[in-house]
């Protein structure tokens, strides 16, 4: 392949050739050197939050936070200073810290970002508990309470005929 | 460094396992592979409801099975530690390298592209010509290795 060849290749293919009209010989293609001018749609799309601070729900609808140090192909996440938190009723939340997690892949529901900054102001007006196992028995009472009810709506479902995807482990 | 990769160096180190079932197990890690399979020695099981503990000798976790690992923050430092040694050492090596290179030809060359050098010879003029030939075979092995330093650095 000619060097003009590779020229017009990178481009079209630069995120930076698309629009100016005047390109500049020596920073065309620059872009190219920035990961984070690739939409990935792939687990390589949270390749920008690495080792920054991550909000992270799992199937059984446990909410973590904490600083997202690597991931691979299959979304296996790995988090430190982990903390687990609980919401509970009337403007109440319960905090633990978890340590390092090693998270598969497949039990994660969501992941997010968390601006440091901001990350405190919706729980200005939350009043933290201290304690935690208080918080998680009400998390398992309303957990166990939910299951009855979908069990008895499938049941129904089934009786007529219907099916329902109700699992026990999705409970986010 | 991948998240299978922590694990593997955790073998040896206390873990806990829980599974998507809701149970727990507390053990030593003492294998892994590339599906998550563990085996785990000396360890605690506890059902789902937290209240029916198992010990057991040795207890072997499908991989599929997992929800969640859970160590301590040692097994994360340590693995920094050993990478940053491997890495120091890495670069100890071509130090080394450099240096013999420097001796082995009386004069220190400041300046190494590697590739194909254009000034071979220019300051060897009063050399006999069949020793300067045998100094450029014996340094082209170290200069290849140079180079390769080189391209992993930058």
């Amino acid at each position: 392949m000619s060097q003009s060849q590779v020229q017009s290749q990178s481009q079209s293919q630069s995120p930076s050739a698309s629009g100016s009209g005047q390109i500049d010989p020596i920073s065309q293609g620059i872009q190219d050197l920035y990961l984070e001018s690739y939409a990935f749609t792939t687990s390589a799309a949270i390749v920008g939050s690495v080792d920054r601070k991550v909000f992270v729900l799992l199937r059984d609808g446990r909410n973590l936070f904490g600083i997202l140090r690597t991931f691979d192909q299959y979304a296996n996440l790995v988090l430190q200073d982990t903390v687990e938190r609980i919401y509970l009723p009337d403007n109440k939340y319960s905090e633990a810290d978890r340590g390092v997690f090693l998270i598969r892949g497949e039990n994660v529901v969501m992941l997010g970002e968390i601006d440091i900054d901001k990350e405190d102001l919706p729980l200005e007006k939350w009043n933290k508990t201290n304690n935690f196992k208080d918080a998680e028995e009400y998390l398992k009472n309303k957990n166990n309470e939910k299951i009855g009810k979908e069990v008895n709506i499938s049941k129904k479902m089934g009786k007529i005929g219907l099916t329902s995807d109700f699992t026990k482990t999705d409970l986010y | 460094m991948l998240p299978l990769y922590l694990l593997t160096s955790a073998k040896g180190q206390p873990i806990l396992v829980e599974l998507k079932s809701g149970e727990t197990v507390n053990g030593n890690l003492v294998n892994c592979d590339s599906w998550m399979n563990l085996t785990l020695d000396n360890c605690i099981k506890v059902d789902p409801s937290g209240e029916v503990f198992l010990k057991l000798k040795e207890i072997y976790i499908r991989g599929n099975q997992i929800k969640y690992l859970r160590m301590s923050n040692a097994v994360i430092d340590q693995l920094k530690e050993q990478q940053m040694s491997n890495n120091n050492a890495g670069y100890n090596n071509s130090y080394d390298h450099r240096n013999r290179r420097g001796n082995s030809r009386g004069q220190g060359r400041r300046y190494n592209s590697g590739g194909r050098g254009g000034y071979r010879g220019g300051r060897t003029q009063q050399q006999p010509v069949s020793s300067h030939q045998q100094h450029q075979q014996q340094q082209q092995p170290p200069q290849q290795q140079q180079q390769q330093h080189n391209s992993v650095a930058y």
